[in-house]
């Protein structure tokens, strides 16, 4: 009988949890645009095998009533009693309470399916109709879990006739949680004692929890695997190959991301930029990453002053952006390519190229040499003047 | 049989205990202190000792050998007394072991104030202490053992199994790591460097988890968890199988702390797998406590000591989950120099040390006082606020590791690196005040503990010894159908020497290899010796923690190429005596920091650190500019370094001090053309020095 139980059991888990390959497999999208979301194909594929396995446990349950409707009789006929008749009663009591949410839950699924079709606005479903399957979905659940009761009620009841008629004295069922860790009862710890005791510590001799002691296994297998794949047969990468193999993805991404940018600019191919956005992005990097050495204006600090007409390495947009791209370790200024992207560096370096001749406090002394902008007006010559004059009184 | 009468020694048990409340109470406030600090630097007070770099080995120190040490001491007194039926083998040993262990305590705790220290985490003390270490451990060792052999009890319980273990480990475990060559009394350097540095270091760092914060509180559990459920032990078998186990396994896994360093592929490998394998025997112990409470679970409900033994359990469970899937390299790339790792040690020292500290504490002093726990409610309340404590403490600084780490690796679609590290640190900045609220309460827990104790106190009067009986050994008879364990649970001295053999394996064959096998370690011709200057830089680096917030090691990650240049070498290191690849960045890494940035940019962010970082969370190191270097030190650091094979010509000692004015003298004009006007033997310009030079040599063999 409990074999029984267990197949129908399995079967109806089985069924349940067939829909996911269902809905991959054997789906068929109803003609309604709605329909073809996969998302309420497999919703209706669900409802519908939720549908059959009501069914199907229905059938089950029927059959273990009259089976065990039955027995009563025979028992009853055996041992001439009355007393189990009530049960009986609360059976067929029961299988009427059930038969009523089957109807009902199979008219709603219909009526479900029904709307569902009728509503196509949705990206699948409306709200409404989304709700209303999963309700269903639900309402099925619930009687399956009903019908399953019941089955359990009647074998357990049908068990427990048979147990009491050969073993009275049957020992109570052991919880999934003793099965587990192998845990003897407390009631027969006596028979695990060990004969020992410590300042009055005793000591039991349990078994070791099986899915511990398969654990520890489980983790000696994966320690030998592991040392086989990076150190024997080299089919794990180890660090340094783990980096080669992320650089060569990130250039890919790099270069394919290029490709299709417009920030595919570099010191031979830089414009001065103009547009006052490019100049508020070029003040923001500055303010961020420059002003610490050059000074919030540009004044200079320990970096030089960049809004004179000296330059240690170039003034023109091309020169300053090589600059900043590469940097000039040996002297104190740092390569910025990785931190910057080429369209901030050319914002940065426009900003600069920008701030020229602003005169803030506080310059810093002139360094290198003279720039003068290719074709450079008289403006420029007079600024760079009083820039000069600015400096000596500085000094 | 005659029955002998004989006392139990409660006094030297008290004194621990006490010690344990004390320096509890203390290592947790520098905690909280050094924790308020990565949000308020302000909090270092500007003052050399009370800055995080010094405050952080204070607070590791002091929780790890002063709280948790006297805890292991306090019960391995109360319990083996009682295991052995005996008096404890010498009160003489006993009282010397109590006042040189707490002597240890105050001394490490003022030097490493002072800035006295090896630069090695956990083992951060220096060569007198060290010593004093070695000779109070021998005599643990003795009265230990002593006890152990006059007892009245045939077989000895899994709990000294425990002891037994935890005695010749942490002995043979600080002994090979404090390995040093002193230069003076207060400075010494590791007689090791570089990879080789890094792996006894983390070997020794590794199992002072093991074995000082592991076995001994197993052992403990062992004894105090039946005692208070009054329930039997689940399972000897279980308890035989993971102590061996562990005990074996444990000492192998210390290279997971260097995953993706210098260190050899092959040990970095053997650290992942022996972490994977030590999951089952740490669980073991879980178990063996877990269940032994079955059948006692409505005294949890009342029993505040059962209720802390079941959170400890629990966390110890949790900490030994989460190590191992740590140890798993890809995990390790986003939990390494991250937060991850201090939620992770602290959910074990919160969580399992600190909570059976707790427990235990609240089941002995009634029962040393013959009284009942003075408030159980108010015992109840420190469990809460610790528990909850444990969980505001831990759960930001996870989402903080996580959540940096991934900032770290993120990059723009133009492969740039998405965030400056600046920007990552002020990111977390909300989840360090968290933590630092979870600290607090769990602080405050421990000083409701304390007062409630002391009302236990008060209301009870002290049974400084304790009578007992007990028939004295007689000649073994032989049990024809015995437990094969049992054998050697009659043989202490045998156990001891297993012990040893099990645990030297490991070590052996991971360090062995590493020190004699040459292409471990590949030569880098362009790497040469510190100049005397960087010398003395290097020694204030070291002096002043940077290695509790920097690393010196760039990890062979996309991201951290991109940040910080090349990735780091073991041949680059092989004159790092002794190496500070460091655990966690809270700064950026500094392996490649030679010439990132100018001299002058060294100057004003080492006198504020906010000048040149906006938002940084470094202290500021302003004596640096006022100090003057101990230029008198030089000749006995080279001929040190000489003497750990450092290639400096002969007789360089006499000289190096030239050398070295000359260096500074090029780094004092450097910073005068920047308009900084510094004496050429500032301390500072020493630093400055050394950090110019960091991870530079590399470079020069890039452009031949």
């Amino acid at each position: 009988m409990r074999g029984i139980y267990k197949s129908f059991l399995t079967g109806a888990v089985l069924i349940c949890a067939a829909p996911a390959a269902f809905a991959a497999g054997g789906g068929q999208p109803p003609k309604e645009s709605s329909m073809y979301d996969p998302f309420v194909i497999t919703m209706i594929i669900i409802m519908g095998i939720l549908l059959l396995a009501i069914g199907i446990l229905a059938n089950v349950v029927m059959g273990a009533a009259s089976y065990y409707y039955q027995k009563q009789k025979e028992r009853e006929q055996q041992q001439k009693s009355g007393a189990s008749a009530a049960a009986a009663v609360t059976t067929l009591l029961l299988l009427l309470f059930a038969a009523p949410v089957f109807a009902q839950s199979g008219d709603t699924t219909a009526e479900a399916t029904a709307t569902v079709q009728t509503v196509s606005s949705f990206g699948g479903l409306s709200p409404t109709a989304f709700y209303f399957i999963v309700g269903v979905i639900a309402a099925e659940l619930l009687v399956i879990f009903v019908l399953l009761y019941q089955l359990r009620v009647f074998l357990g009841k049908e068990k427990l006739q048979q147990n009491l008629a050969i073993q009275p004295n049957k020992k109570p069922a052991v919880s999934f949680w003793d099965k587990m860790n192998k845990l003897k009862p407390i009631e027969q710890e006596e028979s695990i004692t060990l004969h020992h005791e410590y300042d009055g510590i005793r000591e039991l001799d349990n078994r070791l929890p099986p899915w511990w002691l398969y654990g520890f296994y489980i983790s000696i297998i994966f320690a030998g695997i592991y040392l086989w794949r990076y150190h024997v047969s080299h089919t794990a990468p180890l660090s340094g190959e783990e980096l080669q193999i992320a650089m060569a993805k990130a250039d890919e991404q790099k270069a394919a991301y290029l490709k299709k940018s417009a920030n595919n600019v570099d010191e031979n191919t830089v414009k001065m930029l103009t547009e006052a956005a490019d100049l508020a992005g070029g003040a923001k990097v500055f303010t961020q990453n420059c002003a610490a050495c050059h000074g919030k204006a540009g004044e200079g600090i320990v970096g030089p002053n960049l809004t004179d007409d000296y330059w240690l390495h170039g003034g023109s947009i091309k020169d300053v952006f090589k600059t900043v791209k590469y940097g000039w370790p040996e002297k104190g200024m740092r390569s910025w390519k990785d931190d910057l992207s080429p369209v901030q560096i050319a914002q940065v370096s426009s900003y600069i190229k920008s701030i020229h001749g602003t005169n803030p406090p506080n310059a810093k002394a002139q360094q290198g040499e003279l720039y003068k902008e290719e074709g450079a007006g008289n403006t420029t010559q007079v600024d760079s003047t009083s820039n000069k004059v600015a400096t000596a009184t500085d000094k | 049989m005659q029955v002998e009468q004989f006392h139990y020694d409660n006094k030297i048990v008290k004194q621990f205990a006490y010690a344990t409340a004390l320096w509890g109470v203390v290592g947790m406030i520098a905690g909280l202190w050094a924790a308020i600090q990565l949000y308020a630097p302000g909090a270092a007070l500007n003052f050399a000792p009370t800055t995080f770099g010094r405050l952080r080995p204070v607070h590791t120190n002091a929780v790890i050998f002063a709280f948790v040490g006297n805890c292991i001491f306090t019960g391995v007194y109360y319990s083996l007394q009682r295991l052995c039926k005996a008096r404890m083998f010498s009160d003489k040993l006993s009282k010397l072991h109590f006042w040189g262990w707490q002597g240890i305590i105050v001394a490490a705790a003022l030097t490493l104030l002072l800035g006295f220290t090896t630069g090695k985490e956990y083992a951060e003390l220096e060569w007198p202490i060290d010593i004093a270490i070695t000779l109070i451990w021998v005599v643990f060792g003795i009265n230990m053992f002593g006890t152990i052999i006059k007892r009245r009890e045939r077989h000895l319980y899994v709990a000294i199994w425990f002891y037994i273990a935890t005695w010749v480990t942490v002995a043979l475990l600080h002994i090979v790591n404090s390995f040093e060559i002193p230069v003076s009394f207060f400075k010494s350097y590791s007689w090791f460097a570089g990879v080789q540095d890094a792996l006894v270091q983390w070997w020794y760092g590794h199992n002072a988890v093991a074995f000082f914060l592991t076995t001994p509180i197993l052992g403990l559990m062992y004894y105090f968890l039946p005692k208070a459920a009054n329930r039997p032990v689940y399972s000897y078998r279980l308890s035989i199988i993971h102590f061996w186990a562990l005990i074996f396994i444990y000492i192998w896994a210390g290279p997971h702390h260097l995953l993706y360093t210098a260190l050899p592929d092959w040990a970095q490998s053997l650290g992942t797998v022996f972490s994977i394998m030590l999951l089952a025997p740490s669980w073991g112990g879980m178990l063996n406590g877990l269940f032994t409470l079955r059948g006692a679970w409505d005294k949890v409900r009342e029993e505040p000591v059962l209720k802390f033994f079941v959170v400890a359990v629990t966390c110890y469970g949790m900490a030994t989950f989460e190590g191992p899937m740590m140890s798993l390299k890809s995990v390790n790339a986003i939990s390494h120099f991250t937060d991850w790792t201090i939620a992770h040690v602290h959910i074990g020292g919160l969580g399992w040390n600190g909570f059976m500290a707790f427990g235990m504490l609240y089941y002995l002093i009634p029962k040393m006082w013959g009284t009942s726990l003075y408030s159980k409610k108010m015992a109840t309340n420190h469990f809460w606020l610790g528990t909850i404590g444990i969980i505001i403490y831990a759960v930001p600084l996870y989402w903080a590791g996580f959540t940096q780490a991934q900032m770290w690796k993120t990059f723009t679609e133009e492969g740039q690196l998405k965030f400056q590290f600046l920007e990552t640190v002020t990111h977390i900045i909300p989840m360090y005040v968290t933590r630092s609220v979870g600290g607090a309460l769990y602080l405050l827990g421990a000083l409701i503990m304390v007062y409630n104790l002391y009302k236990t106190i008060k209301q009870g009067s002290f049974i400084a010894n304790e009578a007992a009986e007990a028939a004295p050994l007689e000649k073994p008879v032989s049990h024809a159908k015995e437990y094969w364990h049992r054998w050697i649970e009659k043989k202490p001295m045998t156990m001891l020497v297993f012990s040893l053999i099990v645990v030297a394996i490991g070590g052996a064959i991971e360090m062995v290899p590493t020190f004699l096998v040459k292409s471990n370690v590949p030569t880098i011709a362009s790497v040469q010796p510190y100049t005397p200057l960087e010398l003395q830089g290097r020694d204030i680096y070291v002096r002043e923690g940077c290695y509790t917030c920097h690393s010196q090691m760039v990890r062979p990650f996309r991201d951290e190429v991109a940040r910080y240049g090349e990735y780091s070498k073991a041949g680059e290191f092989v004159y790092d005596h002794p190496f500070q690849w460091g655990s966690k960045r809270t700064g950026p890494d500094l392996a490649r920091e030679g010439g990132k940035y100018p001299d002058s940019w060294h100057y004003n962010h080492m006198m504020d650190p906010r000048i040149m970082s906006p938002g940084s969370i470094m202290p500021s190191y302003s004596w640096l500019l006022d100090n003057k270097i101990d230029t008198s030190s030089t000749p006995a650091k080279i001929r040190a370094m000489q003497t750990l094979g450092v290639p400096y010509p002969a007789g360089y000692d006499k000289i190096a001090n030239k050398d070295l004015i000359t260096q500074a003298n090029g780094i004092r004009i450097s910073l005068k053309m920047d308009k900084i006007e510094t004496p050429k033997d500032a301390e500072i310009v020493a630093l400055i020095a050394y950090l110019q030079r960091l991870g530079k040599d590399i470079k020069a063999t890039a452009k031949q």
